[in-house]
């Protein structure tokens, strides 16, 4: 319990550090704070309205990308090609969705999550069979394989998959069959949140309940200690971490074209895979605490929007308070850790 | 769970912070305000100095003119557009453009779901009773440019370098190379994509390309990667080959007066103004908006610190095909991408 409350109170203190710092600086930029602050409460929380289909649609790909994020760090995986992970994710659900001459929702959604997963395992298969055969540091290949993604997007969505007129760089719409329903009436939350959940919960169990979760932490806290204790090889257990991953990562792309882009273009993603990594860390990897960082996002990006329309505040503002309160965090977060005595570690 | 007490006095700053902003929310006026407002969502920096400065600068216009209320938001993906486009419309304002054509299956859905609030957008492809594409036809100033060019260039090449490959952008090189060959039947046109409109670099290395290809005129139709493209130019100057450069866009005279001819310019608050001026006026909806030559939204102006680099009599003739252009007599080629009206559903 003690470990799910943590991150929770973590990153609320950080933002109250953030807004201390952000209030100054607004001030000296000539924006009144209050106003500001306000606009932003306002447009992440201000009606259940904006929390649906606002906050939370905008937390859902930082959730999945977060899980994703969070299973591969536990195992030690440094699996930093999340956003190249989304990106083949999507192409493949679109693909699927358009060129698949079946019109049934009940068979057109599991396919195209099925591509999709499968799609964004494959992406993470390439750096995983790099590292475990030849020792090549999943850092480089994972970001690396980011940039042959995106501009795979790119070339496709100019091409093969591009809107049959040819004008602009994008797909075609996908069919109504391969569109996720919205999750509550007249919002536009979407199935892929409750999916996110149900994903989060899973992983949860997984880690903290199964031989197999038990296997991927110990190789987690050291691989070499796993290894010489001879019960299990980390290989495996690697493999896993960095398939699982993927799929999750893969999954959050589809699903952000499935249920509110409708079609595939250039510059899908706005950076989740990289920050999916501060949700993922700031979660200290705990899948449920995943879920409320995700939120947390999510609710500084659907304010960060009202702060513009609202208070007048310029995007670059915006985004700098953003980042802002990811230092906030990382400080407050490592002087609890220091504080308490060292800490623990996950 | 044993954290230190500064935990606690966090969380009651937030708290006391969270509560003055509630009741500094109470002080807002509610809806129905009694000057109408306008909003502008742009998809990339206000301070570009090109397409998204000067719908900004349309914006303030329409704030000083007409005195109405403004604001704008900088949306980074389509998400986020359905969102700012619902939040404006929620909060009570009457026209929202949406400046760039990949508004518009945004700009689709809302205005089906608020009928009272009026959507444009810039290079947009549906029109609707209430979503209205702004079709800025800067192929026609475009065309002027080529005419320019094609009487300029001694070696009988000229080349093109633009952003993305995009209808609009495809759209000024198709009529700047009709106005080259208008001028110079046999003149060679070479044209080239970088991908990006910001980046100076990729733009600089595709104009030096055409240069070293026997290029002697450039056009471009970049943003803020113009700057790099420009530089090519004036390194192949100060090498000692002659030649040239035209604007785009805005007015860019003044950015390389030593290199540019002319500029094909878009006058991006002038026709948001005549926008903002239908709509109040009720005269705005159900067909697209044309912003062309016809109502000053495009022009194309030599550059006064080269005068005599494009000869007088081509400069006549260019005048006598921007008339025949106004009165329709000549048409000017383009890329077509308005749809017709939608039978799809749109989207939820």
């Amino acid at each position: 319990m003690n470990r799910t409350l943590t991150p929770v109170l973590t990153a609320t203190a950080a933002l109250a550090a953030t807004l201390a710092v952000a209030a100054a600086l607004l001030a000296l930029g000539g924006h009144s704070p209050g106003a500001v602050f306000a606009a932003l409460l306002r447009g992440a929380f201000g009606t259940w309205d904006r929390f649906f289909s606002f906050t939370l649609v905008r937390a859902t790909p930082l959730l999945l990308t977060g899980l994703a994020v969070a299973l591969a760090f536990k195992a030690r995986v440094w699996n930093i090609g999340a956003e190249g992970q989304l990106h083949a994710g999507a192409l493949a659900g679109v693909a699927v969705a358009i060129l698949l001459p079946v019109h049934s929702p009940l068979l057109v959604l599991p396919a195209t999550l099925a591509a999709a997963a499968a799609a964004g395992a494959l992406w993470a298969a390439v750096p995983a069979a790099m590292k475990t055969r030849m020792g090549v540091g999943e850092v480089i290949t994972t970001l690396l394989m980011n940039f042959v993604a995106v501009f795979l997007a790119q070339f496709l969505v100019q091409g093969p998959l591009q809107e049959p007129r040819g004008v602009f760089n994008q797909t075609d719409e996908i069919p109504l069959a391969a569109r996720l329903p919205a999750l509550l009436p007249d919002t536009r939350l979407h199935l892929g949140f409750l999916l996110g959940i149900v994903i989060a919960v899973a992983l949860w169990l997984y880690l903290t309940r199964t031989p197999g979760g038990f296997r991927l932490r110990a190789v987690g806290a050291s691989p070499r200690a796993a290894e010489v204790s001879g019960r299990f090889r980390a290989g495996p257990v690697v493999w896993l971490a960095f398939l699982t991953s993927g799929a999750i990562a893969g999954l959050a792309g589809w699903i952000q074209v499935a249920g509110v882009t409708h079609r595939m273009y250039e510059g899908l993603s706005p950076g989740w895979g990289y920050t999916a990594i501060a949700v993922a860390l700031l979660a200290r990897l705990n899948p449920l605490a995943v879920v409320v960082t995700a939120i947390v996002f999510g609710a500084l990006s659907a304010g960060g929007g009202a702060m513009q329309r609202e208070a007048g505040v310029p995007e670059v503002w915006v985004r700098g308070i953003e980042a802002l309160v990811i230092l906030a965090v990382l400080t407050v977060d490592r002087s609890w850790q220091v504080l308490a005595g060292g800490g623990s570690r996950d | 769970m044993n954290h230190p007490p500064t935990t606690a006095t966090l969380l009651a700053l937030l708290a006391t912070l969270a509560c003055n902003v509630d009741r500094k929310q109470d002080d807002v006026p509610a809806t129905d305000p009694p000057t109408p407002h306008v909003a502008l969502l742009t998809s990339g920096p206000v301070s570009d100095a090109g397409w998204h400065a000067g719908a900004y600068e349309g914006l303030q216009l329409i704030g000083d003119s007409l005195g109405f209320e403004v604001s704008h938001q900088q949306t980074r993906t389509p998400a986020e557009f359905d969102e700012a486009f619902i939040s404006y419309a929620e909060d009570g304002y009457g026209l929202i453009f949406g400046h760039g054509f990949e508004y518009q299956d945004a700009a689709s859905r809302a205005g089906e779901q608020y009928p009272d609030v009026t959507f444009v957008v810039s290079g947009g492809s549906r029109p609707s009773a209430n979503v209205v594409p702004l079709l800025f036809h800067l192929n026609e100033a475009s065309y002027l440019a080529g005419m320019a060019a094609g009487a300029v260039t001694a070696a009988g090449i000229v080349g093109m370098v633009g952003g993305v490959e995009i209808p609009t952008a495809k759209g000024t090189f198709v009529a700047f190379e009709a106005g080259v060959k208008a001028v110079r039947a046999d003149a060679a046109v070479l044209e080239t994509f970088t991908g990006d409109w910001y980046d100076p670099s990729a733009a600089k290395e595709a104009a030096a390309a055409q240069l070293r290809q026997g290029a002697d005129v450039l056009i471009h139709n970049l943003d803020a990667a113009s700057f790099g493209f420009f530089q090519a130019v004036r390194e192949a100057r100060e090498g000692g080959s002659e030649a040239w450069a035209f604007g785009m866009n805005r007015d860019q005279n003044d950015v390389a007066p030593d290199v540019i001819v002319g500029s094909a310019v878009i006058n991006i608050p002038a026709m948001f103004l005549r926008t903002a001026t239908a709509w109040r006026d009720g005269t705005l909806g159900g067909v697209a908006e044309y912003a062309g030559l016809r109502v000053g939204a495009v022009e194309f102006v030599p550059n006064p610190a080269q005068e005599g680099v494009i000869p007088p009599e081509a400069l006549a003739r260019i005048d006598e095909a921007r008339q025949a252009i106004i009165a329709g007599e000549l048409e000017v080629p383009r890329i077509e991408y308005l749809e017709p009206e939608d039978d799809d559903p749109p989207s939820p």
